[in-house]
């Protein structure tokens, strides 16, 4: 039987949370810690803006991931990593090699390389996919300015990342079964949930396991050495700086309005000279009613406008009688008294109240 | 390279080293005597040249190179082959492989090495330049053709492939 590993003298009977950083359970209104923490790796150096991700720092970041995350030892020894893309020029894959080449220039196995297909597709991660046309720009941040006399705000913003997908080879050379096996069981432990992610400037890239092939020479007269194919597809995406916009926000507004005085037709009638101070008030006598009483609660001047099937009209305040105009104060009660020429008809007095001031 | 020496006692009954000397030097002197090909080799510099992180390529401003250097050499160039870049676009008359055969004393003599990705200029005309770029430096020589009856090895190999003057035109 084999000897663990990794043996657990303790039971942790106490987990705590598992959002370690909401002891109570996170409130769903605040912006998550998390996403804090992710946004201040992406704006890391205080530019306010997420650096450029670009073909060669994918690249860069693919061989990160193969050196730190899939390094392989057997028997205490690292296998060698050419740690950069080749590239046709062919000087540069001699200068890069030399480190464990042996007397014939050759490199020495067992070794890993990555390469990396040259035609770039466009992106199949679903969280960028063809969502938002014509390189549109969306608000990233506000970030505050002081002019010397006048605070104020740059409103950064930048497109939609684009997205492409990276098909990268990695291969490893060797000569020896154990060295396949080692770096066979990192690779799939690594992939067991499909996806493995690679950290580039402040952002998680995933990347998936496509397939494994062999190329081993075993011919029986030749040289025989083993090699292993493993096929990664890089779901990135590039953010070009140079898409990027910093604009002014608005500091102080002025409010400009014009009119055109030559087109005096639309202008809407009385605007401006409409006296609110003088209202009409009609006042209905039904048949067989002569007198009526009005309370006024503002001093008034009233004098009559228009009069129908009526003959004299006899104005009162407290028994005196008062000739037109009439002036009432507040509090006053007027009293009107009407005399109709046809008996069985309804009355009708229209009165012009102005307000004194 | 070891520093233990194993003396070469092949067909010592009828040629040893003062005869492969011997017909070393008359072939070097029917060579560069002779026929005179004289090539012009430009090595990288590959520690002082300006590098990319993740390529390691560099631009044609950022190769640096070591001093050139004139060396004598067996020349044979391919015919040239018209191709195009794919399904008939845009043509491009290229010149063929230069193969060159380079006597290994003559390098030893040179104190010189010529390395896989090294640039070698070959003067077609008085005033043409045509520049190669080395694809097999011709290093390992276990055969017996790069022998002579099979005693030791004396010259190497090299071929080379043509380059266009956008990726190198000489220094």
């Amino acid at each position: 039987m084999a000897i663990p590993k990794k043996i657990k003298k303790t039971l942790n009977i106490n987990p705590g949370p598992t959002q370690g950083h909401y002891p109570e359970g996170y409130n769903g209104i605040t912006t998550p810690n998390r996403r804090k923490e992710l946004a201040d790796l992406i704006n890391e150096d205080g530019t306010h803006l997420p650096k450029s991700i670009l073909h060669a720092d994918l690249d860069k970041g693919m061989l990160e991931f193969v050196d730190e995350q899939l390094q392989t030892s057997v028997s205490g020894k690292k296998i060698n990593l050419i740690d950069k893309i080749l590239t046709l020029q062919r000087w540069a894959e001699f200068s890069q090699t030399w480190k464990f080449a042996n007397q014939d220039k050759n490199v020495e196995l067992p070794f890993i390389v990555v390469v990396r297909k040259p035609d770039v597709q466009y992106g199949t991660n679903p969280a960028l996919k063809y969502t938002i046309p014509d390189r549109k720009q969306f608000h990233y941040a506000k970030v505050p300015t002081w002019d010397g006399t006048r605070k104020g705000y740059d409103i950064y913003t930048i497109p939609q990342p684009v997205p492409v997908d990276i098909t990268y080879n990695v291969k490893i050379v060797c000569n020896r079964m154990r060295e396949l096996n080692q770096f066979n069981r990192i690779v799939l432990q690594k992939f067991t949930s499909r996806q493995a992610y690679t950290f580039v400037k402040g952002h998680y890239i995933p990347i998936i396991m496509e397939s494994i092939g062999d190329e081993s020479q075993i011919d029986t007269e030749d040289r025989r050495y083993y090699q292993q194919d493993y096929q990664f597809q890089m779901q990135g995406f590039l953010l070009d700086e140079e898409e990027f916009e910093v604009k002014p926000a608005i500091s102080r507004s002025l409010v400009l309005f014009g009119f055109d005085n030559k087109n005096r037709e639309k202008e809407p009638k009385n605007l401006g000279e409409k006296v609110v101070d003088k209202v009409k008030t009609r006042v209905d006598f039904i048949v067989g009613q002569s007198s009526v009483n009005i309370e006024y609660k503002y001093k008034t001047n009233i004098t009559i406008a228009r009069i129908k099937n009526i003959s004299t009209v006899v104005f009162q305040i407290n028994g005196i009688t008062l000739s037109e105009p009439v002036l009432v104060t507040p509090g006053d009660v007027l009293s009107i008294t009407i005399t109709t020429p046809v008996v069985g008809s309804p009355a009708t007095l229209t009165l012009t109240e102005t307000l004194v001031r | 390279m070891t520093n233990k020496k194993i003396p070469i006692t092949r067909i010592s009954k009828f040629f040893g080293s003062e005869d492969f000397r011997l017909e070393q030097d008359i072939g070097m002197e029917w060579l560069h005597g002779d026929m005179h090909f004289t090539l012009v080799l430009f090595r990288v510099d590959k520690k002082t040249s300006d590098v990319d992180d993740v390529y390691g390529e560099s631009g044609p401003e950022e190769i640096r190179y070591k001093p050139p250097v004139e060396f004598n050499a067996y020349v044979k160039i391919d015919a040239p082959s018209n191709k195009s870049y794919g399904s008939g676009l845009v043509n491009q008359m290229e010149p063929g492989n230069m193969t060159l055969g380079v006597y290994m004393k003559h390098l030893e003599e040179l104190d010189i090495d010529i390395s896989y990705g090294d640039y070698i200029g070959y003067p077609e005309k008085e005033d043409r330049m045509r520049y190669y770029s080395v694809s097999n430096d011709g290093r390992v020589t276990s055969d017996l053709k790069h022998t002579i009856g099979g005693y030791k090895a004396f010259y190497r190999t090299i071929t080379c492939s043509w380059v266009s003057e956008n990726e190198f035109k000489g220094i």
